[in-house]
């Protein structure tokens, strides 16, 4: 894998095949893959809520000339730096990822609700996420 | 000048489907754009946490009406690397002759609705009558118009027949391409409406995680078909143009119809040779993926469609993430229609061939 000098400039990394556990930072780790490594299209961020140990979101990162894809993986509970203005596209997965998991993302413009209504309590992707909830029982009320 | 804000949509017939732009506009120029999606919204991620993975295939089908096929090779696909499921090649070609007819019914409406959204009636009907034998075709096949639910974990439903029928559709629409190019493409109207209109440059497109036909219209060589096993025996050539605006997203669209019928082609001189049909189905029931995460992507028609499984040994996935085209795209217009005029705001965003059950998931 290219990206294995990684772990002379950031030591908290560990490398599994073609996935990246970074602890801290992730906003200098991405900045340095992109303009050293080329891998300059953000295909997606995923976001794994993982109970008791955090949300885990993994960054899916592409190299067009060398057909590499990298898997970057960092565990957060409530809030991390927004990747927004290394990556455009990730202003549009923050903002899904702080309306489905609450994550709160530092530096981002205009994080608000996208799918759910302004007003709706909770992040329904969440493990812990009441599903009791009375607004969702209308269908049955009568 | 006063500034006015217009609210174009929910309801305009150009959105397909219910997008929202909030516009700021000064006269005629427009200084931002805002997208608000989520009207669709039918949480397709929440209830895949619930539902076994059969239970959950036909509902894939919805997440992107127009290509139904892909989604479902998609969950199809992942399900089979999973569990280490080897294919047939005449399942592949099967599965690839399917998808190419649904990105091409897929394309035809997107020209269709296009023109429509600039203002010409006519390509309209055309499009439609030429997409309709390809749905009459997968009603055959399938028995069903457009959510087919024909892949399941393993192979096929059932082995294709209609060969003939198939092969006089793309006839026709091989000499049909012609007609449309003689009316349409070379337009003076259109030119005028397209060219060097939307442009979208290649950092600009890479940046905002632009994939599919809109990219590769901007000059970027990015076709996840070359590293899918469907196509490792089928020749094709990617379709690559240079700059980027309405009018070569549109030329890549037709030139992309153009290289799918010869794909198919070569999926049919296949399938007429071979009888018979061996296939690995699983029992569906109880369908237990191992622990840990699965991920796969393919080339929709609306740019790279992929999908991330994370199970832990349970019936249903602990999480499953859908990512699509079209959410990229509609993420793009706050840059792309920014010192656009409103009437170039439509022909800009239809060119991006956005569709909304896509975005909401």
């Amino acid at each position: 894998m290219v990206l294995h000098n990684i772990k002379n400039i950031f030591n908290d990394i560990t490398i599994d095949g073609d996935k990246l556990f970074v602890k801290s930072n992730i906003y200098q780790v991405l900045n340095f893959i992109k303009n050293n490594y080329h891998f300059n299209l953000l295909k997606e961020i995923i976001a794994i809520d993982n109970k008791d140990a955090g949300i885990e979101l993994i960054y899916h990162l592409y190299n067009i000339e060398d057909d590499e894809n990298v898997f970057i993986s960092i565990t957060t509970k409530e809030e991390i730096e927004s990747v927004s203005q290394i990556f455009n596209s990730a202003i549009a997965d923050e903002k899904e990822i702080y309306d489905m998991f609450g994550i709160n993302f530092i530096g981002h413009k205009e994080l608000k609700r996208l799918y759910m209504p302004e007003t709706w309590q909770g992040h329904p992707l969440r493990k812990d996420y009441v599903e009791e909830d009375a607004r969702l029982n209308w269908n049955e009320k009568t | 000048m006063k500034k006015l804000k217009l609210n174009l949509g929910p309801q305009h017939p150009s959105t397909h489907g219910v997008l929202r732009l909030i516009l700021e506009l000064e006269g005629e120029k427009i200084l931002s754009c805002e997208p608000d999606v989520g009207y669709l919204h039918r949480g397709l991620e929440k209830m895949a946490e619930r539902l076994s993975y059969i239970q959950y295939l036909p509902l894939v089908d919805r997440i992107d009406y127009l290509a139904s096929f892909f989604y479902s090779e998609l969950l199809c696909r992942t399900v089979e690397k999973a569990l280490g499921i080897e294919l047939d090649k005449k399942v592949c070609m099967i599965r690839v002759l399917l998808l190419e007819l649904n990105r091409i019914s897929s394309h035809l409406l997107w020209i269709g609705a296009y023109l429509m959204d600039l203002g010409a009636t006519s390509p309209f009907f055309y499009t439609m009558r030429e997409r309709e034998m390809i749905l009459k075709l997968f009603e055959k096949i399938t028995g069903q118009r457009m959510m087919n639910n024909y892949f399941v974990y393993g192979g096929v439903r059932h082995d294709i027949f209609a060969l003939d029928d198939i092969e006089c559709i793309i006839n026709t629409i091989e000499k049909k391409i012609l007609d449309y190019e003689n009316i349409i493409t070379e337009n003076p109207i259109f030119l005028q409406r397209t060219k060097n209109k939307g442009i979208i440059s290649k950092e600009t497109g890479l940046n905002g995680s632009i994939t599919g036909v809109n990219l590769r219209a901007s000059g970027i060589n990015l076709d996840l078909r070359k590293n899918d096993y469907l196509y490792s025996d089928i020749n094709y050539k990617s379709i690559i143009l240079e700059t980027g605006d309405s009018w070569d997203r549109y030329k890549a669209r037709i030139l992309e119809i153009i290289e799918s019928c010869k794909i198919v082609k070569q999926t049919l001189d296949y399938l007429q040779k071979t009888s018979g049909l061996k296939q690995n189905l699983i029992n569906p029931i109880g369908i237990k993926l191992p622990e840990g995460s699965f991920y796969s992507e393919i080339e929709a028609p609306r740019g790279l469609a992929s999908v991330y499984i994370k199970s832990t040994g349970e019936k249903t996935p602990y999480r499953l993430k859908w990512r699509t085209g079209s959410y990229y795209a509609v993420n793009l217009l706050r840059k792309l229609l920014i010192n656009e005029h409103l009437n170039d705001a439509i022909a800009i965003a239809g060119s991006l061939d956005i569709i909304l059950p896509e975005v909401d998931k």
